[in-house]
């Protein structure tokens, strides 16, 4: 049972369809506030997805043809899409042993064409924030944070995707803050990006009859807004749940070392668990017996980015990230959600014991 | 002294309150479902929408905007493309080009408001990929000379059918006409969502594979990416909500219809009404009216409590976004003529007949005509 608020959320639905409010105003504007007080940016707005916001904030920086963006390939393939499709190059660099950009590789991907860092909080844990601030401050770099998976995360009690110059936001039906279907958000702090930022997501209009510059339409929809709103009430309590299933769960894990490789959990990140993720040997095997136990696991996912076709002009092979695909071939994400019991923790870990001990 | 009738330019709440019930039921049931994204009530919808557009395949996207682009996009257009369009539409028509970094060339249109045929082939160049004819305000655009243009050329036709869902041209549906239709399901169309959605129709399947492809980030299946791409996904919950209304939209147009002639036999001494041409069947998304001392008149009904609206005051190519095109003010005299005397008479399908009597009596009285 995924979404407890079912009949708040009808009821608000309810409301929203005689007011005939239905592209941007009131509810998405509600959600908007509702947000920025909740990460603590002071300008956030909602937009059609999570892969939308990146490729406004991209735009909002004026990145474009030409341009090179340092990121990670152990990523979902929207944040390569992103930089793509605002004609600009993704610099991949690898990774540490918590899945997330290595900051030491910063600086020997810098190039005179590098305008921004865009670093990921892949499964809703955080790369090394201040330390990838302070290096593209030092270089007159931007940083994009995709926090596709970062709403309820933090570090050092700074909300994900607000340490860089714009955080993205995905509200996908698999992450803690969700919507149930498509729906992104983006924050800033500076007001000329925030500005800019909603003309083009409602395509570049100043008002009904005046365009600006073209734009396109990436509106956050009412019916989602409403959702987020909803489920934003709980998000809290959702990434504290996790975190203690996780935290039983990296407890029994670690006892499997070498077979199992818990990842360090530093005490000033909060991680939102949007993916629970483990290095094991022999994946393959331990996914067809997970399966067989009726355990349902998965891989997020099996060939990085820099392998994938779609990369092909970048000239990457297997190799050049090391790390990335190291992981790529040994993690499984298993379910680590708030609605998991305590037997079910157990049995979990009976079932991954078992596979190594036989 | 307050006017005796109010007429709103839309009343969408009144053409949602008989299937409010109908609509609740269905979002309850997607939301117990726990699919939300490509799931079995978009499958279905795509399947409804293509029947009624009679073409073989409908792919539901985010929205009107992206319909067109990602059609554009799967061509793989390149910076300097060039695509033809009316300069007297929704900026969509040109910025869905513009943003692959393509170049929108305008022609003039005809006194009908669509895009006139005949000033196509001279804007035609070697780097004239696509024609993107606009069925403005629901009325079909001339498509069998634009096709006859375009395979002469070979260029491909998109059909932006944003406003004319159910519109036909000599016995046929829009979207089914050109190579390729993208629609709107924006709330204030004849077929809407309660938010934004876009539909793309084709009768080529290789096309529509690619865009399925591209709506859904380039990937293949889970694990596989073929090509960087993005989201332009249409919710389930959007087109469970979509199964609903496109039952009342027969219903729907037939109102519309109805409303356009009875303005059209009422206006017609005191103004230029949008007369149906040979083989036109118009849908009426917007009802527009070409009229003298527009602006005078425009005020005159919001004094008498009638909100009359300007579908476009300002045409794309002298919008500040398209200033590096170079477009003079005087480039395109039917448009610019046009721009001056057109406006949008509240039509909607719940409209009442007090509320249209009291709207050609208002513009009557305006113009000093005996009733």
């Amino acid at each position: 049972m995924q979404f407890a608020n079912h009949e708040k959320i009808l009821a608000r639905w309810k409301e929203l369809i005689p007011t005939t409010q239905f592209t941007l105003g009131p509810f998405v504007e509600e959600f908007e506030r509702d947000f920025a007080a909740f990460i603590g940016a002071k300008y956030v707005i909602g937009t059609n997805t999570g892969t939308d916001a990146l490729i406004l904030a991209l735009k909002a920086l004026g990145i474009g043809a030409g341009d090179e963006i340092i990121t990670v390939a152990a990523t979902f393939f929207a944040t390569s899409g992103a930089i793509v499709a605002v004609g600009a190059k993704p610099v991949f660099i690898d990774v540490d042993d918590r899945y997330q950009m290595d900051a030491n590789l910063i600086e020997a991907a810098i190039t005179s064409r590098t305008k921004a860092i865009l670093p990921v909080h892949w499964a809703g844990a955080a790369p090394d924030m201040p330390r990838i601030v302070a290096l593209a401050k030092k270089h007159g770099l931007k940083v994009v944070e995709d926090a596709c998976m970062g709403p309820g995360g933090s570090v050092f009690g700074k909300h994900s995707g607000t340490h860089g110059d714009i955080g993205c936001y995905s509200m996908h039906p698999l992450k803690p803050l969700h919507v149930m279907g498509d729906g992104g958000m983006i924050s800033t702090d500076d007001e000329k990006i925030y500005t800019w930022m909603k003309k083009y997501r409602n395509h570049g209009m100043v008002d009904r009859d005046h365009i600006e510059f073209w734009g396109v339409n990436m509106r956050l929809q009412p019916l989602q807004a409403i959702v987020a709103g909803e489920v934003l009430k709980t998000v809290k309590e959702t990434v504290a749940a996790r975190s203690r299933n996780v935290f039983k769960l990296d407890a029994g894990l670690a006892k499997l070392a070498p077979h199992a490789i818990v990842p360090s959990r530093p005490a000033d990140y909060i991680e939102t668990f949007s993916l629970y993720m483990i290095q094991f040997e022999n994946r393959g095997k331990l996914l067809r017996h997970l399966e067989a136990n009726g355990i349902e696991a998965k891989v997020h996912y099996p060939v990085p980015l820099h392998l994938q076709q779609a990369a092909t002009s970048l000239g990457y092979k297997r190799g050049s990230l090391p790390k990335t695909e190291q992981q790529a071939d040994r993690l499984i994400s298993l379910p680590a959600h708030q609605y998991i019991t305590d037997a079910q923790i157990e049995y979990m870990l009976d079932v991954i014991g078992k596979f190594y001990t036989n | 002294m307050t006017p005796a009738i109010k007429v709103p330019y839309v009343t969408l709440a009144e053409q949602l309150a008989p299937i409010q019930s109908a609509i609740l039921e269905e979002v309850k049931s997607v939301l117990e479902s726990g699919t939300f994204i490509l799931g079995p009530k978009l499958k279905q919808f795509e399947e409804e929408f293509a029947r009624i557009c009679g073409v073989k395949h409908a792919l539901g996207t985010d929205n009107g905007t992206s319909s067109l682009h990602l059609v554009w996009r799967v061509l793989k257009l390149e910076p300097g493309d060039e695509v033809i369009t009316a300069p007297n539409s929704f900026i969509a028509s040109a910025s869905s080009a513009a943003l692959l970094g393509c170049k929108p060339v305008f022609v003039d249109i005809l006194p009908n408001l669509n895009i006139d045929p005949s000033k196509i082939e001279a804007a035609i160049t070697p780097r004239t990929r696509g024609l993107v004819p606009v069925h403005l305000t629901g009325r079909p655009a001339d498509m069998d000379a634009i096709m006859k243009i375009a395979a002469r050329h070979n260029l491909f036709v998109l059909e932006d059918s944003a406003q004319a869902v159910g519109a036909e041209y000599h016995g046929r549906r829009v979207g089914g006409l050109g190579h390729a239709g993208a629609f709107s399901l924006h709330p204030l169309k004849n077929l809407f969502a309660i938010g934004d959605g876009g539909m793309v129709t084709t009768n080529d399947e290789s096309l529509i594979r690619k865009i399925a492809q591209a709506r859904n980030h380039g990937l293949y299946n889970r694990e596989q990416c073929d090509y960087w791409s993005f989201n332009s996904r249409l919710d389930e919950l959007q087109a469970a909500i979509l199964l609903v209304c496109i039952k009342q939209l027969d219903h729907w147009t037939e109102q519309r219809r109805k409303h356009a002639f009875r303005y059209n036999e009422a206006l017609k001494d005191v103004v230029s009404v949008p007369v149906e041409g040979p083989g036109e069947k118009c849908v009426y998304q917007t009802y527009v009216i070409q009229a003298e001392k527009r602006d005078l008149l425009q005020k005159f009904l919001q004094d008498s409590g009638i909100t009359a609206l300007i579908h476009y005051k300002t045409p794309i190519h002298l919008q500040p976004a398209a200033q590096y095109l170079g477009y003079t003010a005087d480039a395109f005299p039917v448009c610019k003529e046009a721009c001056e005397s057109i406006l949008s008479l509240p039509l909607f399908p719940t409209m009442k007949e007090e509320q249209q009597e009291y709207v050609i009596t208002k513009i009557r009285e305006f113009y000093g005509a005996t009733k």
